[in-house]
């Protein structure tokens, strides 16, 4: 049996990247912090797909609480160990710089950049050991644009693009793929207090994207045959910026 | 296990795993020259220390340790250890 780890999987993305890697056969390892019903949700949609998952409930930022569940599960799986790793959880927290408080400025980028060490750096072993891993970090436009109100997140998703690029060179000759998938607006509770009418006229393709269509690229990238692709950032955005 | 057990396991997991000639593997040799291994390959030597001795290394360990004979010390240890 294969797993992948979606952190974040209650809804959204990660929810669309549970299912469709379910769909390619995978037990999917649904990873949120506090939406239980949401959770269950998606679990329900990868049974639905075809395959099975649990919940792994643990606050991605916490080095502590993530150690402590991923070990638990590799306690419990002996022999087993996780493939795919899609580390998708984050947050916004969108303000000008001059009037950010601190806790929105540590929290944003402890939630991405902290939870991306702490969830993936538990799984080097198993994959090395494997020889065969892959390791999707969820970034932004706006970690290689920059946007303005979004200093916190920007610097996050920036951190974890860099990371992305150390990591992939460390790891390439065991056969483990590091890439970054960089979404424009995609149609999810988090863009869901922005004004779609106004951001839809900057987009050359004059809409939002669906999660299902971030997720068909999550699923490539974990797939057998993009081996050779490792260390990219891939813009998915509509034509918005490249 | 005893010293010497230790030091005669880890020599033929080392040959076998990175397929150099059992007899390279001397007490004083440098154990990352001698396999041929760069910093990146570390992480092998660790991932297979573990497996094969059921012990745990962490980085920190690794601090003035160059030979063959400094890194069964370690393995000794951290088997006593773990008892
Ligand atoms: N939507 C977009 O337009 C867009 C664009 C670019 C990049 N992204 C990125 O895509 C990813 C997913 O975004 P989304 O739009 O799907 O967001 P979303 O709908 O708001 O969902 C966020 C998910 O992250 C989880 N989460 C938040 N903080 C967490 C923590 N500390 N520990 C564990 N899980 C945590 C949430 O769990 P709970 O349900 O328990 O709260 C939820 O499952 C994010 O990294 C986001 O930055 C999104």
């Amino acid at each position: 049996m294969q797993y992948a780890l979606v952190t974040g999987g209650s809804r959204g993305i990660g929810r669309a990247v549970s299912v469709a890697l379910a769909k390619q056969g995978y037990n999917i390892i649904i990873n949120y912090r506090s939406n239980k019903a949401e959770a269950d949700h998606t679990l329900e949609l990868v049974r639905q797909a075809g395959t099975d998952g649990e919940l792994l409930p643990f606050d991605v930022a916490d080095a502590q609480q993530a150690t402590a569940a991923i070990e638990q599960w590799q306690d419990a799986h002996k022999g087993e160990y996780i493939s795919v790793v899609v580390n998708n959880a984050g947050i916004r927290k969108d303000n000008i710089m001059a009037l950010m408080p601190p806790e929105d400025w540590s929290s944003v980028i402890s939630i991405t950049l902290n939870g991306f060490f702490n969830v993936t750096q538990p799984l080097l072993k198993d994959m090395t050991r494997k020889k065969f891993g892959r390791i999707i970090n969820m970034v932004s436009l706006s970690g290689l644009k920059g946007l303005p109100g979004q200093t916190n997140y920007s610097a996050s998703k920036g951190g974890l693009i860099a990371a992305t690029k150390a990591l992939a060179q460390e790891v390439a000759r065991k056969n483990i793929t590091v890439n970054a998938v960089a979404p424009g607006f995609i149609r999810t509770d988090m863009t869901e207090d922005l004004d779609e009418e106004a951001i839809k006229a900057t987009i050359p393709a004059r809409r939002y994207g669906e999660p299902e269509e971030v997720a068909e690229l999550i699923a490539f990238l974990a797939s057998d045959k993009a081996g050779y692709i490792t260390g990219e950032v891939i813009n998915i955005n509509g034509g918005l910026y490249s | 296990m005893t010293h010497t057990e230790v030091t005669e396991k880890l020599s033929d997991v080392l040959a076998t795993e990175f397929e150099v000639d059992r007899s390279a593997i001397t007490p004083d040799a440098p154990l990352m020259q001698t396999l041929d291994l760069d910093s990146l390959d570390l992480v092998d030597v660790v991932v297979i220390v573990e497996q094969n001795f059921g012990i745990t290394i962490r980085q920190e360990d690794f601090v003035g340790r160059n030979t063959f004979a400094d890194f069964s010390d370690l393995i000794y240890s951290k088997i006593n250890e773990s008892k």
